[in-house]
């Protein structure tokens, strides 16, 4: 969900308030773009990440590109759909769903992801090939859909707060995870380069932190690793970097660079081989 | 010149923080929906906005371009228009669903770098008297859109206005006040980016009467904030 944030806050940026009139009473403030209008981005991309939190294996993937907004602020962001509300330009609110990818024995199985661009211009893609890994005799976890909200409030046009409570993951639905963070926008480097710097936290419940990070007595016995039960508490913090190349007004190359370091319980799990983990990825899309 | 020129850069940065096309390089387009989504904030905006002008800018990076008949160039699949430029290199900006949804680009009528930016002034009156008092309330009602769009700028406070001029020799203006002389502005030599000789009146702290007449037709009032 962290790299979904941008997209939320990156399409309030110049959000504005009603004009008024009753033929746009159903439009929401923050819409930028004319009634009836949507903007999309179509690419491809490749990312190098984790074959799963906390282990040193890493994967590396195609990674198709999908963004859709729509004047009436539902928007689709690679596997995340949410829908802006707010009728300031610097505070934003909705409600957000997100599919949480799944896990196998080989890792992150069929990993479905997004990340954001600087702007508005997250993407989202599908592994297309996986490897062993050490997974071996852990229960599979099925992808998940969750539901929630987001809350961003813009200290200016350059500084927000991003936070969002997305719940419905883990082995039976009922893992929450919350994510605070802190962004600096649109740094000018070059003509047409623009990064983004990010640092955030992630604070999930137990039953989320059981799921990803917890080994059941039944796990034990079928795999490499000492039975764990993790409470909840802070699960990680992130730092991130993303620069966006604007080709042409169609165009544009987006990288993105993470690093998350896990904390607390979910530090101290048996699957925790490796506490701090990079997650690399590049992808070209065309603005449609 | 300091004040005034961070309220355009607030504005600006509206435009750079949501669209990274911007900007452009030598023979470059930049993309027209980013440009809108800058430019229909203030369209939108609901607060006071009566004595307000919005306008987008473009700003050559070839000094002097703009005294050419630059002109701005949008192109679309069925849009085509022509938007010209005033010395300070500002128009009209059309918002046109047309556009956006063709993906419409902007490029100059020349070729050369360049970068846009939102600009919000002050009308100017064709009659070129201005209330000492409306100068005020056109400068608060700036300041309102200001905070609207900028949460860090709420400290702020009105404190002058600019009357940019073309030439030196078409600007000027002068104070008329109840039962005191008239008194002519002086008029400074301009902000540095710009160049334009300008008329600077500074709001009193207490209640003010007057009106501020100009010579001719300003190219552009501009608040200042402290």
């Amino acid at each position: 969900m962290n790299k979904f944030l941008p997209f939320v806050l990156g399409a309030g940026a110049l959000a504005a308030s009603l004009a008024g009139g009753a033929a746009r009473a159903q439009t929401p403030a923050v819409n930028p773009m004319p009634d009836g209008s949507r903007d999309m981005y179509v690419g491809l991309g490749v990312q190098s990440a984790p074959r799963y939190e906390g282990t040193g294996s890493r994967k590396v993937s195609a990674l198709p590109v999908l963004q859709v907004e729509w004047s009436n602020g539902v928007f689709i962001s690679g596997m995340s759909a949410g829908m802006h509300l707010s009728n300031s330009p610097t505070v934003e609110y909705g409600p957000l769903l997100a599919l949480k990818p799944g896990r196998d024995a080989t890792g992150s199985g069929r990993e479905i992801g997004g990340f954001g661009f600087v702007g508005s211009l997250p993407i989202a893609g599908e592994n297309l090939r996986t490897a062993p890994s050490g997974l071996g005799g852990m229960d599979e976890i099925g992808a998940r859909l969750q539901a929630g909200g987001f809350y961003n409030l813009y200290l200016s046009p350059q500084w927000r707060l991003t936070s969002s409570l997305l719940a419905g993951a883990g082995r039976d639905h009922d893992g929450a995870r919350l994510e605070l963070g802190v962004q600096r926008l649109a740094l000018a480097a070059g003509e047409r380069h623009r990064v983004s710097l990010s640092a955030g936290l992630g604070i999930v419940n137990r039953q989320y932190n059981a799921t990803y990070f917890g080994v059941t007595e039944e796990e034990a016995r079928r795999s490499r690793f000492s039975a764990y039960a993790p409470g909840g508490g802070v699960q990680d913090i992130q730092l991130g970097a993303r620069w966006h190349w604007t080709l042409t007004p169609s165009w544009m190359l987006t990288s993105n660079l993470q690093a998350k370091r896990l904390l607390g319980d979910a530090r101290h799990s048996p699957l925790a081989e490796r506490p701090t983990n990079l997650t690399v990825s590049t992808a070209i899309a065309y603005r449609f | 010149m300091r004040p005034a020129r961070q309220f355009i850069v607030s504005l600006a940065l509206l435009l750079a923080a949501g669209s990274a096309g911007a900007q452009a390089r030598d023979g470059d387009a930049v993309s027209y929906r980013d440009a809108y989504r800058a430019m229909v904030v203030f369209e939108k905006y609901g607060g006071p906005k009566n004595l307000l002008v919005s306008q987008l800018q473009v700003l050559p990076r070839e000094r002097g371009a703009l005294a050419e008949g630059l002109q701005l160039l949008l192109s679309g699949k069925t849009t085509q228009l022509s938007l010209p430029l005033d010395p300070l290199g500002r128009t009209v900006f059309p918002l046109q669903k047309a556009a956006y949804d063709e993906n419409a680009v902007l490029s100059l009528s020349r070729k050369g770098g360049f970068t846009m930016r939102p600009q919000v002034s002050i009308a100017v009156r064709p009659d070129g008297m201005y209330d000492v008092a409306d100068l005020r309330a056109a400068c608060t009602q700036a300041l309102a859109f200001l905070r609207y769009v900028d949460a860090s700028q709420r400290a702020r406070q009105c404190a002058a206005v600019r009357f940019v001029f073309v030439k030196r020799a078409e600007g000027g203006a002068r104070l008329r006040r109840p039962d005191v002389p008239e008194q002519v502005l002086p008029l400074t030599t301009g902000d540095a980016d710009e160049g334009f000789p300008a008329v600077i009146w500074r709001f009193g702290t207490g209640a003010e009467r007057g009106q501020v007449v100009t010579f001719n037709a300003p190219l552009a009032i501009l608040p200042i904030f402290d």
